[in-house]
């Protein structure tokens, strides 16, 4: 039986972890009217350029934005598709039946307490 | 097995599968779905309380699960159907039915449930296959309990609105 790829729900883990900060969320609502460079993007934010930039990382590398550098202009782009995997009910669905399938697995694994089982 | 087995056609857009080895015997495992009172403990996340009302497994038999917020009211979270049962194999559940078949109103779901041995304990797979009808029934029944997905709809859809090049 084809196992489900286990890294969808790490990958998820650093989707929502990204978003777990006002800057970032920011950040992506801006992209979402378009592409922006760097330091447009940092205008509205009272903070320094290397605290900036690493929220920027953050998003990257966690797959919601990406970047191309042209010449001396950093330009980032919303990905789409991040939405696509997390703004949909079949993501729910597998979200409910992974997290049933987890607590059933504990409920199993912990209330019978049989010899040789960690 | 003592029947043969229909293996369901997955559609990627609306079906989802989980697999998951669980260091647990098969017998442990297949008892944690049939027995309703310990059903009832990991159905549902806590602290949402869970209730089974009806477990009978058997073809046409009812499944029926009622969740409360609080321990006061319980409101209607499963109603449906079994279809099969394999003891300790493969359970098949729907809720575009009822008991004794009856067709259900607000249909969206079918669950196949399959045990098996594994060295490590039980392989168990839950094969989910939804109709193209699942997004709203979700939306209102589900989706909200288990769900982060209301802050990141959210989010997409304020984004989206805004149409980006």
């Amino acid at each position: 039986m084809a196992q489900y790829p286990s890294a969808y729900p790490e990958r998820l883990d650093d989707l929502f972890q990204a978003l777990a900060d006002p800057t970032r969320r920011a950040v992506i609502a801006r992209l979402g009217m378009g592409p922006a460079s760097i330091s447009e993007l940092a205008e509205p934010f009272a903070m320094a350029l290397p605290s900036f930039l690493k929220h920027i990382r953050v998003l990257e590398s966690s797959g919601w934005i990406r970047s191309q550098k042209n010449g001396r202009v950093r330009t980032c782009t919303i990905d789409e598709s991040r939405f696509a995997d997390l703004d949909g009910w079949l993501a729910d669905q597998r979200a409910v039946w992974e997290q049933r399938t987890d607590r059933l697995e504990s409920f199993v694994t912990t209330s019978t307490d049989r010899k040789g089982r960690s | 097995m003592t029947t043969s087995h229909l293996t369901p056609v997955l559609d990627p857009d609306l079906d989802l599968t989980v697999s998951r080895i669980i260091a647990a015997p098969r017998s442990v495992v297949w008892d944690a779905w049939a027995d309703p009172r310990k059903l009832e403990r990991w159905w549902i996340p806590a602290p949402t309380l869970c209730r089974v009302e009806a477990l009978e497994l058997v073809p046409g038999g009812a499944f029926v699960t009622r969740m409360s917020e609080d321990g006061g009211e319980f409101v209607p979270h499963i109603d449906g159907c079994i279809l099969q049962v394999d003891v300790g194999e493969r359970l098949v559940f729907t809720n575009s039915l009822l008991r004794g078949w009856r067709p259900a109103e607000q249909p969206f779901m079918t669950a196949v449930i399959t045990l098996a041995d594994h060295p490590d304990g039980t392989e168990y797979v839950a094969t989910v296959l939804h109709s193209s009808s699942a997004h709203r029934a979700t939306h209102d029944e589900l989706g909200f309990y288990d769900g982060w997905g209301t802050v990141i709809r959210q989010l997409a859809e304020f984004v989206e609105t805004t149409p980006s090049t």
